[in-house]
């Protein structure tokens, strides 16, 4: 991360959002929005002097999942990049009601600037790499048998993670949300949301195993004398040294249980879980303390809106849609947009790194080149011929055909009309449009209507 | 009238799109996938490509069928 | 544009003459309207091959040129290549598809000497409405925008500006790393995540 920040080619700009992109490979125009952070990030030096003394201190810590605390001025966390404080404009006193503004007095570099405004900047570039990531399904919404989020102690795995992370609110320490006791029964359901076509998603998140197998281990490792439940549809350890890391996990002792489980309740300080052991068949009934869901990944919010203003398709998942499964996992079907991480999928960390790689040579070998060679077979609009009707803009895929004002001559002087025009640079000669086209004013060099019909006739002599 | 069924020779035209069912029959010859002689194939930059006024114009110049892939 | 097609078949070594009557495909070929010059060569992609292309463009004064050979997704590059290295325009080409889906799936040499004749006069047909086509060029604007500043967008920024272009990095949160930065120990090796 460091490495990011310090590096001379990289401009980082982060609390902002790509809402617009226009043109075409090699020749982008984004226009990115910064929200207000209400901090001169010039100035800001990241002391924490603002925090310490901010009064609104009680807010529920989204980098922790609400399982800490933070104040109203803060950073994400303590190893943020870039290191700087930023106001959330909600819950500050002085932004919500005027009062206060404790922050702006004690701050020794002056950067509090509560006048701060959103702000849009355009940006030039050649190439996209889109690296939007994912988000955790909402189980609360779908699995009422797990209580719909209504029992503290059933948690996701991201929350176990804060939990037992050193820098989380615990200090690494693995306590119940709800009392802070130390779990001693802990029991982890694997594909929640995942391979679920009633309440979820028909595909496997494909890294929830390998974490399961590393939180089931970890809670033999850092609690004494403790059982750790694994309920499993089925293990799927495939990636260089997986399969010997949960052996690992097992010889640890963690207890793998194949069944699903049916139903969460509570009883006296713990919760029951209600399964069968699919392998002998039986019924089972499993006590824990805490119970931590292995929850199906999404693609993030607003990924599709993205995908939309850029010009590609999403599957039907919503994640980004690859321009070929096995020989072109990087690419798009909008050229210089390429893919990378979980937006395309769901995929762990080593994935995620070689397909970053991946798109970032692509990237590299676009940039290698001082000019693109278009293709010349596209679509050439006879001005004369059209009727300005607009059929053919909503059909083309790559968003290549406006109707742009032309003007002309007639019998009573000057006029102006819309007629379609083609980018050149965006048509990939498709030629979806000419069947739209009820004039024939559009045609396709290479494949024109008379070079295809003269073929129909030569073969059927 | 009637057609001798072993001398006929349908005249099938095939309109394929260049990037999937075009090169599906480039396959089907790497592989030596036999087919009737009769099939001859007119390559299409996308199946999008296509107006029905193609299919219309190889029905009324002779053609017993069409097939329209991508 | 004058109607001078040439039209040259090749063989495949036996790829395509061991099914197809390539001399006979060439014979008929010089029947068809506009044809003026037809031949065949063992490999019309090789070296001579395309020699022959060169020479018969300038000797014949061709202005248009059909190649049956194997599929265009193979060689429609190389001839086009060597009909521009001729001294016509690229586009005034046109390539018949007689080995994938002519001689390697049909075994009835005269039913696949026919569709080859059949198809060489689709080609014909076609190149005589052919008009030169001109590539253009678009300039390349050396940076790129990376959307998402997790894992997969810091990773391909880096990579991008270690090859020394420039990257922006675009990310919502008020710090970059992503989800990553929440785990805890990673998988298979168990080092920390940040």
């Amino acid at each position: 991360m460091v490495a990011v920040a310090q590096h001379p080619n990289i401009e980082m700009i982060t609390y902002a959002e790509v809402t617009q992109v226009k043109g075409y490979i090699g020749n982008f125009k984004a226009t990115i929005k910064k929200k207000p952070k209400y901090v001169d990030w010039d100035l800001c030096t990241g002391c924490g002097t603002c925090a310490e003394k901010c009064p609104t201190k009680k807010l529920k810590d989204e980098f922790d999942l609400g399982l800490g605390l933070r104040t109203a001025i803060h950073k994400v966390y303590p190893q943020a990049v870039p290191g700087k404080f930023y106001i959330d404009a909600q819950n500050c006193t002085k932004l919500t009601s005027g009062k206060c503004g404790v922050c702006e007095k004690l701050c020794p570099a002056q950067a509090i600037r509560f006048d701060d405004k959103e702000e849009y900047q355009e940006v030039e570039v050649g190439a996209i790499v889109m690296a939007t990531g994912y988000d955790l399904f909402k189980w609360e919404e779908a699995y009422g048998e797990y209580g719909y989020g209504k029992y503290p102690d059933v948690i996701s795995s991201l929350h176990f993670e804060r939990l037992v992370s050193a820098g989380g609110p615990t200090g690494g320490k693995v306590q119940r949300p709800s009392d802070g006791k130390e779990p001693k029964s802990v029991a982890f359901i694997k594909c929640v949301g995942s391979r679920d076509d009633t309440k979820g998603k028909s595909y496997c998140s494909r890294a929830c195993c390998m974490y399961t197998a590393k939180h089931a281990y970890q809670v033999k490792d850092k609690i004494e004398d403790s059982e750790a439940y694994v309920f499993y549809m089925d293990v799927r350890t495939a990636g260089k040294n997986y399969e010997e890391f949960y052996q690992r996990s097992l010889n640890a002792g963690a207890k793998y249980i194949r069944g699903r489980v049916s139903k969460i309740y509570p009883r006296g300080e713990r919760l029951v879980l209600k399964s069968e052991d699919t392998l002998l068949g039986r019924p089972l009934e499993v006590e824990a303390d805490l119970v931590v869901l292995a929850t199906a990944m999404v693609p993030s919010e607003g990924a599709g809106a993205l995908a939309k203003a850029i010009g590609f398709s999403s599957d039907k998942d919503g994640f980004y849609q690859e321009a070929h499964p096995k020989l072109q996992p990087v690419e798009t079907f909008a050229a210089g947009v390429y893919l990378a991480g979980c937006c395309q999928g769901p995929k762990d960390i080593p994935d995620t790194v070689a397909q970053a790689s991946a798109a970032a040579v692509k990237i590299c070998g676009l940039f290698s080149k001082n000019e693109l060679a278009t293709e010349p077979m596209v679509t050439q609009v006879d001005v004369s011929k059209c009727s300005g009707c607009g059929f053919c803009v909503p059909i083309c895929p790559y968003n290549a055909i406006s109707l742009e004002p032309i003007q002309e001559r007639g019998h009573h002087g000057p006029f102006t009309r819309n007629a379609a025009q083609v980018n050149s640079s965006l048509c990939q000669g498709c030629g979806a449009c000419l069947p739209a086209c009820r004039t024939l004013a559009l045609n396709l060099k290479g494949f024109t209507n008379d070079q295809l019909v003269a073929e129909v006739d030569a073969l059927c002599l | 009238m009637s057609i001798d069924k072993s001398q006929w020779q349908p005249k099938i035209i095939v309109f394929a799109c260049n990037w999937c069912s075009y090169a599906a029959a480039d396959l089907a010859g790497l592989n030596h996938l036999e087919y009737p002689a009769d099939v001859r194939i007119i390559r299409t930059p996308c199946s999008g490509r296509m107006d029905p006024l193609l299919v219309l114009r190889a029905f009324n110049r002779g053609a017993d069928g069409v097939l329209l892939s991508g | 544009m004058k109607k001078r097609v040439g039209v040259f078949v090749c063989d495949c070594g036996t790829n395509i003459a061991s099914v197809v009557d390539t001399e006979k495909v060439a014979a008929a070929a010089r029947q068809f309207p506009g044809v003026v010059f037809a031949t065949t060569y063992k490999y019309m992609c090789s070296d001579p091959g395309q020699e022959l292309v060169r020479n018969a463009i300038k000797e014949q004064e061709l202005e248009q040129v059909v190649i049956a050979s194997c599929s265009p997704r193979m060689h429609e590059k190389t001839f086009r290549k060597a009909v521009e290295d001729g001294g016509i325009n690229a586009y005034m080409f046109e390539m018949v598809n007689i080995r994938e889906q002519d001689s390697w799936v049909h075994h009835d040499r005269e039913q696949a000497t026919q569709k080859a004749i059949a198809l060489v006069r689709m080609a014909v047909s076609k190149v005589l409405r052919n008009q030169p086509l001109q590539v253009s060029t678009i300039p390349v604007t050396r940076k790129a925008l990376v959307i998402g500043g997790g894992i997969a967008g810091m990773q391909a920024a880096l990579d991008i500006a270690e090859a020394g272009h420039q990257v922006i990095l675009v990310e919502k949160e008020a710090s970059i790393g992503g989800k990553m930065t929440q785990l805890d120990k990673t998988f298979p090796t168990m080092d920390c995540a940040a």
